[in-house]
């Protein structure tokens, strides 16, 4: 496989830097597999058209052969390209490619941030644990400059589908019930509960529409040894909407990794939600922030029933799919009764 | 079968989590190989108790359903919910067991909503009864490894 990626890679690199030369790529390593995206690591050399020798180590994101999801490969490319030189940090993208001929599927290519780490679970450990101070106000701080931005300012609101401060609530939970209307296996009494509170309760309109990365979370950054945030990853979720969608996603217990209260494993909420308000210069009113952290039970539990059938039907055997379903279905419930006052 | 399953399947995950799969390039394989470790220990969860939570929810479940009244949901529901808490299973296999289950949350749910439309006295009993099965399934339900 790695042979045919690298001939196709080169070829591919080839027609889209002109005048280049002797274009080789090697070091192709899987990065991440999952239900939606292989993601690679490779090395690219060329002469460019000055003469120069270039070497340049890239990311390679492309979609399994049956994907379905254009729309989202479109929204996840353009919101690295919106946001790359802004506040938030992300890597550069290069090109988008939507016509399979080249690598069997679309894809797209970005520079590759080199020498973090992604690991959520590492941040658990030395010498990770005295900077969980200065890694959580810099991840929600960066999540409070993903809501401050301005869409219009950002061209994303002429790719991403419009979102209206009083129907972004509808749009999300009526897309979340109906993958878990599809893909559940098992009856899920505790959500459908979630589901009917969430619908009988409405959150109050939101304060503005922002873009909404959708999966921003403790394992979608890659940081250092001292602490800092270099570039968050996986908006392949990325759509408009209600920012307290995003911070809501935050808190998420299943993202707990320390077994505690602190979310993302780093920061008490309390605290989290006063540097994002500072950051982003909204407010988490406390009634919609609930309501959008139990919709994100929603979500998160249509993510884990989605993986399992995934995994079942023989659409992807990739065994993440399987922990992703083991894992967090029980907590991600728990969650929900605990939002739901029933804990 | 000796040795027993769950320590066997707790070995095998520390072997797999902490010593093989760091020496596995390229790294995502390596990732991979402690995902299947994870699973197993997941799996050590569930071996031992498997059986014994389904049996006990689904008696739970069963209870409540015998407990429902004309009050608290409409004919064709309670001739369903009467006809779920008189069925025994056929052995305690844990994928008959798992039928059962499937079967009995399935009412379950729509009992809920049932007596969520319904105002009265009956109706709340019967939904503080669900609601405290629905805690205690999950407690039932937790991983030793879980974050919440």
């Amino acid at each position: 496989m790695s042979a045919e990626l690298a001939e196709g890679l080169a070829r591919y690199l080839r027609s889209r830097l002109p005048g280049s030369a002797e274009v080789t790529v090697d070091e192709i390593a899987q990065i991440s597999g999952g239900a939606s995206r292989e993601t690679f690591r490779f090395r690219a050399r060329y002469r460019d058209a000055a003469g120069g020798d270039v070497e340049r180590r890239l990311i390679l994101r492309r979609d399994p052969a049956d994907s379905l999801i254009e729309t989202e490969r479109r929204n996840e490319f353009e919101a690295y390209r919106a946001f790359f030189g802004t506040s938030v940090p992300v890597p550069e993208v290069l090109w988008l490619e939507e016509d399979p001929a080249h690598l069997g599927s679309p894809f797209f290519i970005a520079v590759e941030v080199c020498g973090f780490e992604a690991n959520p679970i590492l941040l658990q450990s030395e010498p990770f644990i005295p900077l969980h101070r200065k890694i959580g106000e810099r991840k929600w701080t960066i999540l409070g400059e993903i809501a401050r931005h301005d869409p219009k300012e950002l061209g994303l609101d002429a790719v991403m589908k419009p979102a209206a401060p009083d129907t972004a609530w509808k749009t999300q939970l009526d897309y979340w019930e109906g993958v878990i209307d599809a893909d559940e296996l098992t009856p899920q009494p505790i959500i459908r509960w979630a589901i009917r509170c969430l619908r009988q309760n409405p959150p109050p309109p939101a304060q503005k529409i922002s873009v909404v990365h959708g999966d921003f979370r403790s394992g979608n950054f890659l940081y250092d040894a001292e602490g800092t945030i270099h570039a968050v990853l996986d908006w392949e979720m990325a759509h408009l909407g209600d920012p307290l969608e995003d911070l809501g996603w935050s808190f998420n217990r299943v993202w707990c990794y320390g077994r505690d209260d602190r979310r993302g494993g780093l920061l008490p909420r309390e605290e989290a939600i006063a540097i994002w308000e500072r950051a982003s210069g909204l407010r988490a009113d406390p009634v919609a922030l609930r309501w959008w952290e139990l919709f994100n039970c929603v979500k998160g539990q249509g993510i884990w029933l989605s993986a399992a059938k995934a995994w079942n039907d023989g659409t992807n055997r990739d065994p993440i799919l399987v922990y992703a379903s083991w894992f967090p279905t029980n907590a991600q419930d728990r969650h929900a009764l605990e939002l739901m006052g029933e804990l | 079968m000796k040795p027993d399953i769950v320590p066997v399947l707790k070995d095998l995950e520390a072997r797999l989590v902490g010593v093989i799969s760091p020496k596995i390039q390229p790294a995502y394989h390596g990732g991979t190989i402690a995902f299947v470790g994870f699973m197993l220990g997941i799996l050590a969860d569930e071996w031992d108790r498997s059986a014994d939570r389904l049996v006990e929810e689904n008696r739970a479940i069963r209870a409540i359903f015998a407990a429902a009244s004309p009050g608290t949901a409409d004919p064709v529901l309670l001739d369903r919910l009467r006809a779920l808490a008189q069925v025994v299973e056929p052995n305690v296999r844990v994928s008959a067991l798992k039928a059962a289950n499937d079967a009995l949350r399935a009412a379950l749910i729509d009992l809920h909503v049932a007596v969520e439309r319904t105002d009265s006295e009956e109706a709340r009993r019967i939904d503080t009864m669900i609601r405290r099965e629905l805690v205690a399934s999950t407690e039932r339900r937790a991983l030793s490894t879980a974050n919440f």
